[in-house]
């Protein structure tokens, strides 16, 4: 079990860091010093006490400090120093007597009550502790406020080309681990255009970027990338895995969510235009209280105020609490439904924005981190008054342009109206017919229900019942020649009624979505304040077990923090419910523990592959302990004073030594000493993610179409990639072909059906929030890359474009293939391969057969050479240099 | 989340980057013996590639302690058949046709669907029961060629949950999970115990007719590693995606590409070598190359001789589907795949219920005797487990004319195979068949006694996610029935 092996592994690792940290807590204290004895025997509680007699004080007792330990709880004083025979906490942790300590699990073990008896013994001492954090903060470093550390001093022999290299300096250091050169140029430019926009660097800016001697070039490169709108597609499609972005409810009913896309297109928007990440979260749960703007026009009859558009734009970021899974059944059930997305966006959000796994206290207090079940249901609470809503994004102008022209709708109800009335007269009459050749009792017997016919009349009714039964499998072909004319003239009707309908209204300011409807946001709103759902504790999480009722606040584990100025307690009467707001607010303090470590963490991960802390939706006790801990603290406190700015972190990254170093750098000790990498002695290579793929084939063959926006796309599939479909409707393919070569991040995401390639190469499920993206190599991705029809289509563009750029000499058809695909030029060898493997395909391969037809410009190089050219093209797409970046 | 879900890389068909350790340290290179350079030297490149085979997620794995069954073959009956029709009798139940519920079921209690159950009427059993083979099992006729192995069953007739509606109880039944997201059964096992044929997939799903299952509870891996999800296959045609070249490309052609690809990945390879992935991913094409020839193989029905066609009901177009998907399940056990999924159904028999379930076991009954007794008479049955099952079972009162509602509260389902000494009966359900009253068996239960027959301990087969250590079976399973179901 190999799996197993390597969670000891981290397990243990994670157990020593735990220990580190207590006893690094414990030792930094001023004098006296505390000896040996106590330092262990308050380990002791720590490790099995303190997380319930602790922040979370269960029957009133707290222990980590020696005044509360005296004062004990409910069951009375726990120590009586120097007495541990009469010392409570000493006997429930030795399962003598009645209460038994930690509850449900075994005693201590012997060697741990001896520490514990020595210590009490010794008369329980307590030297007090002088930490550098409050005795009123929480022990669990995520959960207090980072400070900004001083960056560690490097050896002046070292070049070192921003902080980030010191802090990872010195942990190679202290690993005695050799850091990686710098990389070549032209590996970092694939590396860098990858990174921000998810595609392959074009040849003309590979050229331009290697003839570019100024100092500065590697960030005007960047720039550029981060200036592409490619740039927001990219990182707004990292961020959709983290906030389980979907466009249907999945379960086997998989609603379908018409304006999910909204959402993914404000994300996108978000990302291109640098909004800062406060704003970013603000937005998403609470721009609706924060910015409470519509599109009502004020006196301005051509145009809305910028800022009105923007607050606009905040609501739609709340989009995110309207995209998670449902069962449709849920619906029939109002508290179930109110139960299930409260849970949901109570989870989502401590998850996405806080990195806790909140949601483990929905149950039971939380195992591992000091969240109590209250503290869970008053965290749910702050969506008690929120209802997912659809708001139109357009002026009421638009609205009362296309109500205007509503009656064109009404004449399409109408004309397919008169065409169904028409079949059913001709229905009708043909049944007439058919009746009027049977004899008055045979009708008799036909007019008697089923049920209470005698088997007489069941008998004499049988000839006509089949007789109409074949008229209804072939009445259409009974019709003559006029009826049949008249029937296609009303079904054409219908079709050009349809063809009536506007696209836009009057003032084409407004494109209506589908046939004819008012654009609309799916957002959060409210419920009326007589509606609002009482949240309570609920035992086991079951909705029948209510408990105690609760208020919206955050964990009690943070009131240490206090209120800051603009999270006043004091509420407007009117806007009570307005608790969201609070909650953004209060997430996005400058002085907040985790939200920007935690975000920094996952633009860190997007960067190397690995966060600092590699569970990244995990900074609780079961989460691994950061890598660099104070690298962490330093980028979290430089994000927040940056004003939260995203792309200045991703320059700052992507500046530093660290991320320009080589891939393909490795000595045996570090190898040995740190394979995974946790480091950072390398620049880990990276795989392409499914998207990526997608795009990347797509931009190479040059068909890729880079429009931006819109309602989902949907390319055609193979029958047999259908098959998992329950029925054809729910994939409408786009009409237009060139929507099918758009990016990945605007393909239809179903949760019950996803995008079979996708799936393939481990597009995350999207029922949870996924911190990172599993990575496989499995041979189902190679028969893909191998057989699937896109591929070869894609591979069949590709030689296209080649022989486009150079019709006739197959050496420049290799060199740029190889520029194209893999941004460097063919080795001599190479070279020679390519053009010995085109040879033979050419001369000795078997005509090709299954064209339709050549494309044109293939057909002048004849069959035989376009067949081994795409043959060349799409082994290239095969390489591992092509899914892999250095 | 996940601690080493990333570092999921692989060999041969996949390995994991994390177990570089372990191959070093098996390859003998202590601490110090080794000089600082550049690049890893050939010994050391050789011995990786010698031991990436003992680090594929997908290679078989020793189970928690020894196994009875290997492989399983799991229908799923989708709807719910209702239990009093077919493996559940109730007398009692016939002699009140057409009365209310006593008081003493208390009817007001009982949460369906649609009906309610204090102002529905009871609706007896049309189907006649009989008592089957050593054992006197009784079974409808519905059944009557399943009946015939009676002696090979173990029927529970004391299964229970609290979903009364098919979403959520369908999820529970694979994923013990109401909620999105989880690993369905198929899963967890491959995850487990890996698999025995690296040619053909460990885990594979098949589904009838009209009836498509789209929902990811029937395929997904959830939160475990996309390694582990079903691969669907067709009964008809080729039966994996993307197996077959373009016939633009045509075999010959791709056979010189490949050998191009594979020169061309070694080379890239060389100042690379320890990165396991790219060698994995090169053994993948020999891999994929293998599956194009292995696969259609093994739906080439043609090689079954007409006599094995017919036991599996193939030559009857009502039970020929079935029967198809009945016959690929076993010569995929024969093959090595581990867990091989049957969905059929619709068996939602919400009005005339008799109708719809007549029409159901019409396509079922025959397929499945004959995959018993294939199964059996090639000594595979002893290390097969075939389970049948649904998401719920129905009621004892009618829902309109002839129907019958959810009942999740008691239902049946069988076992046969796999270590399981047949012929038992497990548990029951009240006089009228509505709820489960005795030795209840909850689907964790189900759950945890399927994965103890695979030699796995339910408790300990867990995956850490959002912070916990999941289970298929959550906080249940305490009822695992392996041990009386094997025992004489």
């Amino acid at each position: 079990m190999v799996l197993i092996t390597i969670r000891t592994t981290t397990l243990i690792t994670k157990f020593l860091f735990v220990l580190f940290c207590f006893c690094s807590s414990s030792l930094a204290v001023g004098s006296p010093p505390a000896s040996i004895v106590e330092v262990t025997a308050r380990n002791i509680l720590k490790r099995h006490c303190v997380s319930c007699h602790g922040e979370l004080k269960v029957s009133g007792l707290d222990l980590r400090q020696l005044e509360t330990t005296l004062i004990g709880g409910s069951q009375g004083p726990s120590l009586v120093p120097g007495k541990a025979t009469e010392s409570l906490l000493f006997l429930a942790a030795a399962h003598v007597g009645e209460l038994k300590m930690p509850p449900g699990k075994p005693a201590l073990s012997l060697q741990d009550l001896e520490v514990l008896r020595n210590w009490i013994n010794a008369g329980a001492p307590w030297a007090s502790v002088v930490a550098s954090h409050k005795e009123s903060e929480p022990t669990w470093w995520s959960l207090r406020s980072p400070r900004r550390p001083l960056i560690p001093p490097v050896r002046e022999d070292t070049q070192i080309r921003n902080p980030i290299d010191a802090f990872i300096l010195e942990k190679l250091g202290e690993k005695q681990l050799k850091p990686a050169p710098d990389t070549d140029k032209r590996t970092l430019i694939r590396r860098a255009a990858f990174d921000l926009t998810g595609l392959p660097p074009k040849p003309e800016q590979v050229e331009k970027f290697l003839n570019d001697p100024s100092p500065d070039a590697y960030e005007k490169l960047l720039d550029s990338f981060m200036g592409s709108p490619r740039y927001g597609e990219r990182w707004g499609r990292h961020w959709l895995d983290v906030v389980r972005y979907a466009d249907s409810g999945g379960y086997e009913t998989d609603e379908y969510f018409p304006n999910a896309w909204r959402y993914r297109d404000y994300v996108i928007k978000s990302f291109n235009e640098n909004k800062p990440y406060d704003r970013f979260l603000q937005e998403q749960i609470a721009g609706d209280e924060l910015w409470p703007d519509n599109l009502d026009l004020n006196k301005d009859y051509y145009g809305i105020a910028p800022e009105k558009l923007e607050h606009m734009e905040a609501k739609v970021g709340t989009g995110l609490y309207t995209f998670g899974p449902e069962i449709l059944e849920d619906l029939l059930d109002a508290p179930k439904l109110v139960n299930s997305r409260l849970t949901d966006w109570a989870d989502t959000t401590g998850t996405v924005f806080m990195g806790l796994t909140v949601g483990c206290a929905r149950c039971h207090t939380h195992k591992f981190d000091p969240i109590s079940q209250e503290d869970y249901y008053r965290f749910q609470a702050f969506f008690a008054a929120s209802q997912p809503v659809e708001i139109p994004v357009v002026t009421k102008m638009g609205i009362f342009h296309r109500n205007e022209s509503y009656p064109i709708m009404l004449g399409i109800d109408e004309a397919r109206r008169s065409y169904r009335l028409y079949l059913s007269q001709l229905k009708e009459k043909l049944v007439d017919l058919t009746k009027s050749e049977f004899s008055p009792k045979i009708l008799q017997a036909y007019e008697i229900t089923e049920e209470k016919r005698t088997p007489q009349e069941k008998k004499l009714a049988l000839p006509l019942i089949l007789a109409l039964k074949s008229l209804d499998e072939n009445w259409e072909d009974q019709l003559t020649l006029e009826e049949k004319e008249e029937k296609r003239k009303k079904l054409q009707k219908i079709g050009e009624a349809v063809l009536e309908l506007p696209e836009k209204d009057h003032s084409h300011a407004v494109t209506y979505d589908g046939f004819y409807d008012v654009p609309k946001a799916s957002v959060l709103g409210h419920r009326e304040p007589d509606l609002i759902p009482r949240v309570h504790v609920l035992d086991r999480g079951e909705l029948d077990r209510k408990g105690e009722e609760v208020d919206a606040s955050v964990p009690a584990i943070f009131h240490y923090l206090g209120n800051s100025e603009n999270e006043s307690s004091h509420v407007d009467g009117a806007k009570v419910h307005h608790t969201r707001k609070q909650l953004a607010l209060w997430l996005t303090r400058p002085d907040h523990p985790l939200t920007a470590r935690v975000m920094v963490n996952r633009l860190w991960q997007w960067h190397f592959g690995h966060g600092i802390v590699r569970t990244p939706n995990d900074f609780g006790v079961r989460g691994d302990p950061p890598t660099h801990p104070e690298l962490l603290d330093w980028l979290a406190t430089e994000f927040v004073s940056s004003g939260w700015d995203i792309k200045a972190m991703h320059k700052l990254i992507m500046l530093s030594n660290t991320y320009r170093m080589t891939s393909r750098y490795s000595n045996l000790r570090n190898i040995e000493m740190d394979p995974e990498n946790h480091f950072l002695w390398r620049m880990n290579r990276r795989r392409l993610e499914a998207e990526t793929v997608w795009d990347t084939l797509h931009a190479v063959a040059g068909t890729i179409n880079l429009k931006m926006g819109g309602r989902p796309v949907v390319p055609s599939l193979l029958e047999d990639e259908l098959a998992g479909l329950p029925a054809l409707f729910l994939w409408p393919v786009s009409a237009d072909p060139d929507e099918h070569r758009r990016r990945g991040v605007y393909i239809l995401s179903r949760r019950s059906f996803p995008f079979p390639m996708f799936r393939i190469f481990d597009q995350p499920d999207s029922s949870i929030s996924c911190p990172s993206r599993d990575e496989t190599t499995v041979a189902t991705q190679s028969l893909w890359s191998l057989n699937n029809k896109i591929v070869l289509e894609q591979a069949t563009e590709l030689a296209k474009r080649l022989v486009n750029i150079d019709g006739e000499s197959a050496s420049t058809w290799v060199s740029n293939l190889w520029e194209i695909t893999l941004g460097r030029f063919p080795s001599k060898d190479e070279k020679r391969e390519a053009l010995e493997l085109m040879k033979i395909i050419e001369n000795h391969g078997e005509l090709a057969n299954g064209w339709e037809k050549m494309p044109p410009v293939l057909e002048e190089i004849g069959p035989a050479r376009s067949s081994s050219l795409i043959a060349l093209c799409l082994t290239m797409f095969n390489l591992n240099e092509f899914l892999y970046i250095d | 989340m996940v601690k080493y879900r990333n570092n999921l890389q692989c060999c041969n068909l996949h390995e994991k980057v994390g177990s570089r350790r372990e191959f070093l340290a098996k390859a003998g290179f202590g601490f110090g013996a080794l000089a600082l350079s550049c690049l890893p030297n050939e010994e050391l490149i050789a011995s990786t590639l010698k031991n990436r085979g003992i680090n594929n997620p997908l290679s078989p794995t020793p189970p928690h302690f020894p196994a009875k069954a290997k492989n399983v073959i799991f229908m799923f009956m989708k709807g719910g058949p209702s239990h009093i029709d077919t493996f559940d009798p109730k007398p009692e139940l016939n002699r009140l046709d057409g009365q209310f519920l006593p008081p003493s079921f208390r009817p007001e209690e009982l949460n369906l669907q649609f009906v309610k159950a204090h102002e529905a009427k009871l609706m007896g059993s049309p189907r006649t029961f009989k008592k089957y083979g050593k054992s006197g099992i009784e079974i409808s006729d519905l059944f009557s060629n399943v009946g015939q192995f009676a002696d090979e069953l173990a029927v529970i007739r004391s299964c229970y949950h609290d979903s009364i509606i098919h979403n959520p109880a369908v999820n529970l039944a694979f994923c013990g999970s109401v909620r999105l997201g989880h690993p369905t059964l198929g899963s967890w096992i491959t995850y487990g115990l890996g698999t025995e044929n690296e040619n053909l997939p460990a885990f594979i799903a098949m589904q009838s007719g009209n009836f498509a299952f789209s929902d990811k509870s029937f395929h997904g891996s959830g939160f475990l590693p996309a390694v582990y999800q079903a691969t669907r296959a067709s009964s008809q045609g080729p039966p994996f995606q993307n197996l077959d070249p373009q016939p633009q490309i045509g075999v010959n052609n791709q056979r010189r590409m490949l050998e191009q690809l594979h020169l061309w990945n070694q080379k890239h390879l060389e100042t690379r070598r320890d990165d396991s992935r790219l060698a994995a991913r090169i053994s993948n094409y020999q891999l994929a190359f293998r599956m194009q020839v292995e696969a259609p193989e093994l739906t080439d029905l043609t090689r079954e001789p007409k006599s094995i066609q017919s036991l599996y009901g193939m030559d009857d177009e009502k039970s020929s589907e079935f029967g198809r998907m009945c016959l690929l399940a076993r010569r995929m056990v024969e093959r090595g795949v581990r867990f091989v999924q049957l969905s059929q159904g619709n068996w939602d028999g919400h009005s005339n219920c008799d109708k719809n379930h007549v029409d159901n076991a019409g396509k079922t009954d025959k397929p499945i005797a004959g995959l018993l007794k294939d199964l059996k008479q090639r000594g595979l049955l002893d290390t097969t487990l075939v389970i049948w099952i649904g998401e719920f079972g129905r009621t004892a009162v009618a829902q309109g004319d002839g129907g019958r509602d959810h009942n999740p509260h008691g239902f049946s389902c069988w076992m046969a195979g796999g270590g399981i000494r047949g012929g038992k009966v497990i548990g029951a359900t009240d006089p009228l068949g509505c709820r489960a009253i005795e030795d209840k068996v909850h689907v964790h239960d189900v759950h945890a006694t399927i994965l103890s027959l695979l030699g796995l301990d339910h408790t300990k087969l867990t995956y850490l996610t959002q912070g916990r250590d999941m289970r298929l079976t959550d906080v249940g399973g305490q009822n695992d029935l392996s041990e009386r179901l094997t025992k004489a």
